[in-house]
């Protein structure tokens, strides 16, 4: 889902003809959307607070950047996005391996585990609002919450798929249990882990938007939700589009990249293993 | 390499459902707290009897599951046309994919403020939030779909004559159809998340705004009874709507990869 219409078998646009021509005919299609939606305000006739135009969008971020708020709330949401995003992925990842590691204790969990995914963190965020009020608690909680399961889940799935052959094998040539997981656990995981990453990331990012729409004071998601209260729509339109560009960002700069270096990789060695 | 499924789980799966119900029934002889904070079980249960009895509960379910229909099938209907256009002309794509990126980007939650401008508090804005969030990911998927199919498949259909209609009827729909319903699973469950999210903000009836409202009053039974609603219709949903269909369509078609 959070590919973005990367089309599979297409590689990225490179300084060929026609990755130029491909830039050039994307641009295109960028510059003809901001013009159609600038000449049909007049059209439309309705007052900025309905319909801002894209002059009164850049108007409104030369305002925010000028005032100093942009950069802030900006940094703010990246801080409470990656410090979930982190502890999520480590709280997820320790803990799959430690339930994965015995088939008992995998299912007699694993129901558990799937019940409270499917109470996705949306639906937590009230009730963490009763317990530790409107802030940095609550979104805090929500996206540990909702990057955890997924990389438990697929953490978990990733370790009992390790080749059991395999693991025999070191065990007979005198690994210890640490060497058992460096070298047989972790790699056969390694997949699921990125898996559960990507997904994490993506419910995370709508997720923290969503959180500080609820519960914060500052960040992307209140830019977002207050522009409209306050009739400042041009304000809301600058957050959503900043809150697009990051995502685009994140998952070009960083998540893509991994999962390269990783997933096809290692997923392709993993598979050559078991079919050995 | 999709990972291979957890076998199917036995009665043990039913021994941690029983702990945290115990560690929640034992909590308060343990610690002090305001009653507040956590409504005994009894207390949920009885205030799940009176809603299933004076019907709330059920109108709140129906709401919600309507919204998410009619959102599904808007998005879909906008999507699979968009789609088709983008996988088979690749000027349309490249013209498209920044756009469509950027906006896919946005897509759902981000959009209620402005929804809520433009058509109030209620069904169009959680509709509108829906539709949007399953049209990105249905779009993606369907020009995944047609993607994927083999050009010898293309070369077989053309070679037997189809072309125009019958080259999209016989060989382009059905083969984005696969990758679409694959991808129906996720797209719902980005779908349900934006569904409870904007029903919180934007609502005024349903699972969201049952359980947001109830955070003013101070109601942690009617917080709990909607959380656990929310898990269990999840659950129900994804068992016997989402699975079923992925077994009987890709499954038997043999294009589920093991």
């Amino acid at each position: 889902m959070s590919e973005a219409l990367a089309l599979p078998g297409v590689a990225p646009a490179r300084l060929t003809r026609r990755g130029v021509g491909r830039f050039a005919k994307g641009s295109a299609g960028v510059l003809l959307l901001l013009a159609a939606w600038q000449l049909s305000v007049p059209l439309v006739g309705l007052s900025p607070y309905f319909y801002p135009a894209p002059s009164d969008v850049v108007a409104a971020f030369v305002d925010l950047m000028r005032k100093g708020i942009l950069p802030v709330y900006f940094l703010d949401s990246m801080g409470r996005y990656f410090a979930g995003l982190a502890a999520g992925a480590l709280l997820g990842v320790a803990g799959g391996v430690l339930i994965g590691l015995n088939r008992t204790v995998a299912l007699t969990l694993s129901p558990l585990l799937r019940f409270l995914f499917a109470i996705v963190e949306v639906a937590w965020i009230p009730i963490f609002v009763v317990w530790f009020g409107y802030g940095w608690k609550t979104i805090l909680l929500a996206l540990v919450y909702v990057v955890f399961f997924p990389v438990l889940y697929n953490t978990l799935v990733g370790v009992r798929t390790a080749p059991q052959a395999l693991v025999n094998a070191l065990r007979s040539l005198g690994a210890n249990r640490v060497q058992v997981l460096r070298y047989a656990i972790l790699p056969a995981a390694l997949p699921g882990i990125i898996t559960g990453l990507r997904v994490g990331a993506g419910f995370a990012f709508r997720g923290l938007v969503f959180a500080e729409i609820v519960a914060a004071k500052t960040g992307i998601g209140y830019l977002i939700f207050e522009g409209t209260q306050t009739q400042q729509t041009a304000r809301t339109i600058v957050g959503m589009v900043v809150m697009g560009l990051t995502w685009l960002a994140i998952d070009q700069c960083y998540l893509r990249p991994i999962e390269r270096a990783t997933i096809q990789r290692w997923g392709l060695t993993v598979d050559a293993e078991q079919r050995a | 390499m999709s990972p291979r499924p957890l076998p199917t789980p036995t009665w043990l799966g039913t021994l941690p459902f029983l702990a945290v119900l115990l560690g929640w029934w034992l909590l308060p002889m343990l610690v002090q707290y305001p009653p507040y904070m956590l409504p005994s079980i009894g207390a949920v249960l009885e205030f799940a009897r009176e809603s299933i009895v004076d019907g709330t509960l059920v109108r709140n379910v129906l709401a919600s599951l309507a919204r998410l229909a009619a959102g599904f099938v808007i998005g879909m209907a906008l999507a699979v046309p968009l789609g088709l256009a983008i996988a088979l002309n690749r000027h349309v794509a490249d013209m498209a994919r920044p756009v469509l990126s950027f906006l896919q980007a946005i897509a759902g939650i981000a959009w209620v403020p402005l929804t809520i401008i433009w058509f109030g508090i209620g069904n169009g804005s959680v509709v509108f939030v829906i539709a949007n969030t399953i049209f990105f990911a249905s779009l993606y998927n369907t020009v995944l779909g047609v993607q994927s199919i083999p050009t010898s498949l293309y070369r077989a259909v053309r070679s037997h004559g189809g072309r125009g209609v019958a080259l999209l009827t016989n060989l382009i729909l059905p083969g984005a159809l696969v990758q679409l319903l694959l991808g129906v699973r996720t797209s719902m469950a980005y779908g349900w998340r934006a569904l409870v999210a904007s029903e919180m903000i934007a609502g005024s009836s349903g699972l969201g705004y049952m359980t947001m409202e109830a955070v003013q009053w101070q109601r942690t039974d009617t917080i709990i009874l909607g959380m656990i609603v929310i898990g269990l219709l999840w659950v129900v949903l994804d068992r016997t709507v989402f699975t079923v269909i992925e077994r009987r369509t890709v499954g038997r078609w043999g294009l589920l990869q093991r």
